[in-house]
């Protein structure tokens, strides 16, 4: 068979194939798209970060009716229509993916529907529905993502035991519901069952829920959870699980201590693989570390120097917006710019209630790394946009470097603090100091507010709280 | 762990590993010397950060390497935080020159890549080109400038930003690449931070190799990394700074009586009482009365430094060369105190064993040839200094004193000077004092 010549394949449609394939389009490249799926977008789309947040959505909805009545505004309890609500969901999908296929199409990029492998350096066999096709590639862009976790000892073949894409599609309202892991996606699953009426539990193995925030951060929303939640169990460890009629047996360890519990069902959230099997890599000279993750360089190359790999797959954080970086680094390398991904800052959003949010150095992690920083901060009890909805449990905080005041890193945790976040990776790669944040205008009243306060704060003059003078050292 | 070179100070930012100390599986506890380096001038020892097994060693004797590489890994003992070391490793303000930028502990955050591949022939850190920003965290710059300054390949580590906490813009990326091409076409970098447009040109680049064994028989010697640094030192000196050199002689006939009734008590104390201490003790009352010749200029923000601490470098004679170790608040110091000090420095630094802190930092220099012979002689100011001090040996000499001719025993005195600074009669004024200082020794000053 004629192989089909093209200068990029990029294997897998997510937020870092798109993102690769259509920059490299634009560039003037002839590129081919291979997604496996029939919906493109990826994981991002059809099972993670947009499902998500439609549900959390609609759970913020049924908490502020429920949360209302003491404004004087009552609701009757909300009946939940399931079906209706995952075709609401879908809806949402299909407009984004037709949006990703449309854009595809206006730039000649060409999708083929069919699973990718290897054959050798410059050959992808894809199995599409009518046929093998052969793709000869001057480059590739490995892009095909990760899966949730499923441990074998949890894999019991009950859809009773569920991992985020199996809860997504939420086919019922557990009466009680265990999560095990409580990072991100079992905190932000574990919100949306909750608003529904699961009565949760949260399980996590370490000292604490969302470990690579600051403690302070991380605090309003361990208190909200555990206000929504019947409860939160860190040093905790699932050692077994077995089906019990229409039931989960779960036996747990806190310390020495030993359980058993019943569960209507049970969230796995303990974190995500990637997904290189059947790829065909040992034809080629990609390489893998320890866990499985695709070994790249700065430049996002393999060990295969025509093969490139960005996103999850290239391990580091799994998240969209650095899968897009990586794509971005990947297309501008392959052509010919002096591209690397280093010192990029990427941002991390917990969309929980409230949202916890940061970027850049957090003040662990200075204090971890022996990086000398001050940190300043100012509680959303100061603020009047906060106060004006009811939600003052927020916290803006800023790392800065003590000697150039130069801001190295934004935490933010409060109703919002997502859409806030954005403002602090462009301060940190500005190499804002904390008198910019200051001295420009944020309007008022907005949650905004709370950065320029906040770099107020550091030099002991925000208006809306008292701090203690500042001996400031101006040059 | 992985623990790698720290900084070593304004313009060092490699050297040549002098010892190994450890190996691998070897225990060290924290602040255990792990290896030497001999960079600038001195030999300085780089302790561990932590206690804990030394799992791999990635350096060898002999090996130049520069500030941020991989010395060796360290698996810390009972790991976690609280083996870290203290926080110090700081950013850096470079904006004025200060020279005592001292890093006092290991940077454990790896150096970002990038930082220490500067432009080709930079690798070593010419003095014109230090690097300026901390290692905590990538210059402070937009992305677009990054990528600019990444596409030039100008480290921007290197590049002085002119905004708010150093942030760099495109002007100074500008300003940055124009220096440079100045200097590729003059030929050598040019010493100081900026130097004024139109400056005027250095002397021309380094002559060819001629073969002199065409003319009879030659021994080669290597140039040290000490010879390297005396060398680029001087004519970084000599190039910037307009130098005179004002000559004088002092009396020293009742110092050498004082110094000879004393200095067996000075010995039975393990310090020995000479001239240079007591000259110490002269220049500091000198130069207290004219500050400006314990000064530096500041060029880039147009102002004279005047320094209200005295630390006074020695010129010490090693077997490798020239090595100037400061010995520090001399005002706050007796007599004794210098002579005692001054022995401990310059043994330390004839054994090479002066730390990179103890030669930074100073304020004026002296240079005594007394004990080797010579009279009058014209010394290079020890930039960032603005004047030095040389003594030579003194002679018995037939003088006029009140109309007649008595023997005394004079010693030759120069004082060279940055006229940018001072002018002549000032110089002059500062020689006369410093002459009656030196007269004006008492004996209780020397007493212990």
């Amino acid at each position: 068979m004629k192989a089909i010549k093209t200068e990029i394949v990029v294997l897998g449609a997510g937020p870092g194939g798109y993102a690769a394939a259509f920059y490299a389009a634009d560039k003037g490249k002839k590129v081919i798209m291979v997604e496996q799926e029939k919906r493109l977008g990826g994981v991002c789309l059809n099972r993670g970060c947009i499902p998500s947040k439609a549900y959390l959505h609609a759970a913020k909805l049924i908490t502020e009716a429920e949360e209302s009545s003491f404004r004087g505004i009552h609701f009757e309890k909300p009946r939940v229509d399931l079906k209706q609500m995952r075709a609401w969901k879908e809806s949402i999908l299909d407009k984004l993916a037709g949006g990703i296929t449309g854009l595809a199409k206006r730039r000649n990029v060409e999708v083929m529907q069919g699973r990718g492998y290897f054959e050798d350096s410059s050959t992808l066999r894809v199995e599409t529905a009518g046929g093998q096709q052969f793709i000869n590639f001057d480059n590739a862009i490995i892009a095909v993502g990760s899966k949730a976790a499923m441990p074998s000892a949890f894999d019991l073949g009950n859809p009773r035991v569920m991992t985020s894409t199996e809860a997504l599609e939420i086919e019922e309202i557990p009466k009680d519901l265990l999560v095990v892991g409580g990072g991100y996606i079992g905190m932000e699953l574990g919100t949306v069952y909750a608003s529904l009426g699961s009565s949760i539990v949260v399980v996590e193995a370490l000292e604490a829920i969302l470990t690579g925030a600051d403690p302070d951060l991380a605090r309003p929303v361990a208190l909200r959870a555990g206000k929504m939640f019947r409860e939160i169990r860190v040093k905790t460890k699932v050692v077994k699980m077995a089906t019990a009629g229409k039931q989960i047996r779960v036996n747990l360890e806190v310390g020495a201590e030993k359980k058993e519990e019943l569960y209507d069902r049970v969230l796995v959230s303990v974190g995500r693989v990637p997904n290189c099997a059947d790829l065909g890599l040992e034809n080629t000279r990609v390489a893998q570390d320890e866990k499985g993750f695709i070994k790249v360089d700065e430049h996002q190359r393999t060990g295969d120097p025509a093969i490139f790999a960005v996103g999850d797959v290239a391990g580091g954080v799994l998240l969209a917006h650095k899968a897009s970086k990586e794509a971005r680094v990947a297309v501008e390398v392959i052509t010919g710019e002096l591209s690397v991904f280093e010192d990029i800052i990427i941002p991390a959003v917990v969309f929980t209630d409230p949202e916890l949010a940061w970027c850049g150095l957090t003040e662990s992690e200075a204090k971890q790394k022996g990086v000398s920083v001050e940190v300043a901060k100012f509680p959303w009890s100061a603020s009047g946009r906060a106060l004006s909805f009811d939600r003052t449990d927020g916290l803006t905080k800023l790392v800065i470097d003590p000697e150039t005041e130069r801001i190295l890193g934004v935490g933010i945790v409060g109703s919002g603090a997502g859409e806030l976040i954005g403002e602090g990776v462009l301060a940190i790669e500005m190499g804002a100091t904390a008198k910019d944040l200051a001295e420009s205008v944020h309007p008022h009243p907005t949650l905004s507010e709370t950065l320029s306060e906040c770099a107020e704060s550091f030099y002991g003059y925000a208006t809306h709280t008292y701090s203690r003078k500042k001996t400031t050292t101006e040059q | 762990m992985d623990v790698r070179l720290p900084r070593l100070g304004e313009g060092a930012d490699s050297g040549v590993i002098a010892t190994v100390f450890v190996k691998e599986g070897d225990q060290v506890k924290k602040d255990q010397p792990v290896l030497e380096i001999e960079s600038e001038k001195a030999v300085a020892t780089i302790p561990a950060p932590a206690a804990g097994t030394v799992t791999k060693v990635m350096v060898k004797e002999g090996e130049e390497i520069k500030v941020g590489a991989l010395i060796l890994v360290l698996s810390e003992n009972g790991a976690g935080a609280a083996a870290l070391p203290p926080p110090p490793p700081r950013a850096i303000d470079a904006s004025v020159g200060d020279d005592a930028r001292v890093e006092p502990a290991i940077d454990v955050t790896p150096a970002p890549p990038g930082a220490l591949l500067p432009l080709p022939g930079a690798a070593a850190g010419p003095s014109g080109f230090p690097i300026v920003h901390g290692a905590g965290a990538p210059p402070p710059a937009s992305p677009s400038l990054r990528k600019i300054a990444r596409e030039l390949g100008i480290d921007l580590y290197r590049v002085r930003g002119s905004e708010r906490g150093g942030r760099i813009v495109m002007a100074d990326l500008r300003a940055y690449v124009q220096k440079i091409q100045r200097i590729a076409l003059e030929g050598r970098p040019v010493p100081g931070a900026a130097p004024p447009p139109g400056a005027p040109l250095m002397s021309p680049p380094a002559a060819a190799s001629i073969d002199f064994s065409q003319w009879g028989p030659v021994t080669k010697q290597k140039i040290t990394t000490l010879r390297r640094s005396i060398s680029r030192k001087m004519v970084e000196s000599w190039t910037t700074v307009p130098h005179i050199t004002q000559f004088d002689e002092v009396d020293v006939t009742d110092l050498l009586a004082l110094r000879k009734k004393y200095a067996p008590k000075y010995e039975a104390k393990k310090a020995h009482l000479t001239l240079t201490s007591l000259a110490i003790h002269a220049l500091v009352a000198a130069l207290k009365k004219h500050p400006s010749f314990n000064a530096s200029i500041d060029e880039a923000a147009g102002e004279i430094v005047l320094k209200n601490y005295f630390n006074i470098g020695i010129a010490v004679d090693t077997e490798a060369g020239l090595i100037v170790p400061v010995l520090r608040d001399a005002d706050k110091k007796s007599v004794f105190q210098l002579s005692a000090e001054l022995n401990g420095i310059a043994e330390r630094t004839r054994a090479r064993k002066v730390s990179l802190e103890e030669m930074q930092g100073g304020t004026f220099t002296i240079s005594n040839q007394g004990g080797i012979g010579g009279a009058h002689f014209t010394p290079i100011v020890n930039t960032p200094e603005v004047a030095i001090l040389g003594m030579g040996r003194s002679l018995l000499t037939p003088v006029v004193r009140e109309g007649k001719v008595v023997q005394r025993v004079m010693m030759p005195l120069v004082l060279s000077y940055d006229h940018r600074v001072n002018d002549g009669a000032n110089a002059a004024r500062f020689v006369v004092d410093l002459v009656k200082e030196f007269e004006s020794i008492k004996e209780a000053d020397v007493r212990i």
